[in-house]
């Protein structure tokens, strides 16, 4: 029951022949209006039409020459050539070869040999130390249009809190010189879990893109639920019953500093989502509808969207000019996913809602680079239990497909990482919960947090120095 | 009894006493019997003994009702304090979910400066915040019933938790249907209710 090509504990490769990968893709189409096909009833979303295609993701093979040491440098090569080994792997932009035959990891980048080796780019690097300083100096070899990148960056030394999250960044750097796209390595999910020996109490917990680091950030013996980064990386918004009734808080998670929002109207204030320019919060406050903040002021309640249907889970858009959020309008059996301008206006349906056919939809998420939202659906008729997955719908060209992201277990709370490609997600699979990444592109799924039952989980924009990055 | 007998005996010797006139002094015998002083302690001494029966017989009964009072004032906060459960993914109410509603109702018709705060709980299955959203139409189901019987809606305060909050541990239909439920606290007027 794993997934397909399941990433889990995946180091690095040690061969070549993971070559060009396949990954299995649902795409479903909306076939508007046609009757459903009589065979795919029994899972099929209402409305749409589950069809099994096959995407085929070129990805280059780079190879990593071992790095070497400046001397009786603090900060040792291998572990900082280890960590960029496995974020590389962890984009899954290409094929990472770093465990090397005798005589091409020698010094000198030879660009025929490595033609014929069939590597694409070649990553050298060394550190050096300036003045007590530490840096690593990088190479990357384009083997095909033999050119070459270089650059220097700053190590703290290893037991430094920012030292991860350093080398993650230089990760990042590689990722954008060979794609001219930001890498998802410095970053960190959110997201909120049972603190251990309390079943009935919830907390928010942070851990980094990889896995690592694995921290809890609230300590309200309470429920704290749906936490949500803001663009800058630097507050988390989230919800809390500590009060008695649930309410927003906004907590810097290095200084632990945290404040409640007065938004000067009573009730039940719920997932909060800030605007990609960090000017806004957009919220729930329950049987009236959804709300804006002005974070610049302070002040200034904005009705968005008006009840008296639940209307919940407000995401922006990347460019902010419009939210999807979900309302039980249709009925509360039949969450749907819809689309509204951010200045007001008229709703409209993202998630694929036929009439008398119900359906679930719930958890959207806008991605922060194109006009993707993602969400999670329940597939079931009225008899079977629901199994919940991750769809994405590409609302910015018109295109009426639906891209189905996981296949077994139940998923839900998709967010997107900071290169609108990968998403994280709270999944249960046969042998536990966990935190899971799945990249749209290839397919390819990875545990970040095993047997853990996270909910809400929520992926942070790329962490720069200082700020959250240097979380403790 | 015993009282009883006292007083009998009283009023013989009072009879007796009265009996004896001033014309044979010398036959009464003198030394047996008691005198009118210890006579009129004894008397008052029985009057004493009644009244206190009777206070305690007062006290017990009124205990007793106190007791039953009570009773019926914890079998009312039951009433009130009882949770309502629904099938899953729905918030309307089922039948027996409408006749322990009606059984609140009369408490809440009764004590009008009785205040309930109604928690909306959801079981597992779903997306855990849409859960949020669930939680609350069943408490605004329930709100819906009894105001629609003319309670004072300003009477009920609301709170959803999803299904953060469950009333048993457990992936399994019995866990399920015990966490699809509105549990009900009281806020104001406990103390005061008064039961049917």
């Amino acid at each position: 029951m794993t997934m397909p090509d399941g990433g889990r504990g995946v180091g690095v490769c040690a061969a070549v022949a993971r070559g060009s990968r396949v990954a299995p893709l649902l795409v479903a189409a909306v076939a508007a209006g046609a009757a459903p096909s009589a065979g795919g009833a029994q899972n099929a979303v209402p409305g749409v039409e589950l069809g099994l295609t096959y995407e085929n993701v070129y990805l280059p093979p780079i190879a990593i020459l071992p790095f070497r040491d400046a001397g009786a440098g603090r900060a040792p090569a291998a572990g900082v050539q280890a960590i960029i080994a496995r974020d590389l792997d962890y984009s899954d932009r290409f094929v990472v070869i770093d465990s090397l035959p005798e005589g091409l990891a020698d010094e000198g980048v030879q660009y025929e040999l490595w033609d014929q080796y069939g590597a694409d780019w070649v990553l050298a690097g060394h550190l050096e130390e300036i003045a007590g300083s530490h840096y690593l100096a990088l190479e990357l070899h384009d083997i095909v249009f033999t050119s070459v990148e270089r650059g220097r960056f700053p190590i703290p030394p290893p037991g430094d809190p920012d030292f991860r999250m350093a080398v993650h960044r230089i990760s990042d750097t590689v990722v954008q010189w060979v794609t001219e796209e930001p890498g998802i390595a410095a970053s960190r999910i959110i997201f909120a879990m049972a603190p251990f020996g309390n079943s009935t109490a919830k907390e928010i917990y942070v851990v980094d893109f990889d896995g690592e680091g694995l921290r809890r950030i609230t300590w309200d013996d309470n429920i704290a639920i749906s936490p949500t980064w803001s663009p800058d990386g630097r507050r988390i918004a989230y919800v809390s019953y500590k009060s008695g009734l649930p309410r927003i808080y906004e907590l810097d998670p290095v200084t632990g500093n945290e404040r409640a929002f007065d938004f000067g109207r009573e009730g039940q204030h719920l997932t909060p989502a800030y605007s990609p320019d960090g000017s806004e919060l957009a919220f729930t406050i329950l049987n009236e509808g959804l709300f804006s903040w002005d974070l610049g002021d302070d002040c200034c309640l904005r009705q968005l969207v008006e009840g008296p249907a639940n209307n919940i889970q407000p995401s922006w858009s990347h460019d902010g000019n419009r939210i999807v959020f979900v309302s039980d309008r249709l009925g509360v059996t039949t969450p749907q996913v819809y689309s509204v301008p951010s200045r007001g206006g008229e709703a409209s349906l993202v998630s694929p809602y036929r009439f008398g056919q119900g359906g679930y939809f719930a958890d959207p998420d806008w991605s922060p680079r194109a006009g993707q939202v993602a969400f999670a659906g329940g597939i079931a008729n009225r008899r079977t239990l629901a199994r919940y997955h991750i769809f994405v719908a590409d609302v910015g060209t018109g295109d009426r497909r639906l891209i189905q992201l996981t296949r077994e277990g139940n998923n839900e709370d998709p967010s997107w990482g900071p290169d609108g490609r990968h998403l994280v997600f709270a999944g249960e699979r046969s042998d536990g919960h966990g935190v899971f990444v799945v990249d749209s592109a290839t397919g390819r799924t990875r545990r970040v947090v095993a047997h853990v039952r996270a909910s809400d989980t929520d992926w942070s924009p790329s962490l720069g120095s200082g700020g959250a990055g240097g979380m403790r | 009894m015993s009282n009883r007998f006292i007083l009998a005996s009283l009023v013989t010797a009072l009879a007796v006493g009265a009996c004896g006139g001033p014309e044979e002094p010398q036959v009464a015998p003198q030394p047996t019997g008691p005198t009118a002083e210890e006579l009129e302690r004894m008397r008052q001494d029985s009057i004493q003994r009644a009244r206190e029966e009777e206070e305690a017989r007062l006290r017990a009964e009124q205990e007793r009702r106190e007791r039953e009072a009570a009773q019926r004032a914890e079998a009312a906060r039951q009433t009130l304090r009882e949770p309502v459960y629904f099938d899953y993914d729905e918030a309307a109410l089922r039948s027996d979910t409408e006749s322990r509603l009606r059984a609140k109702l009369e408490v809440l018709r009764a004590n009008p400066g009785v205040r309930l705060r109604m928690e909306g709980h959801a079981d597992e299955r779903g997306t855990s915040e849409y859960n949020l959203a669930l939680g609350n139409e069943r408490v605004e189901s329930v709100v819906r019933f009894l105001t629609g019987f003319g309670l004072d809606g300003g009477r009920f305060s609301t709170v959803s938790f999803g299904e953060e909050r469950p009333a048993m541990q457990g992936s399994n239909e019995t866990a399920w249907a015990q966490n699809r439920r509105v549990e009900f606290v009281i806020t104001a007027g406990s103390d005061g209710i008064v039961g049917q």
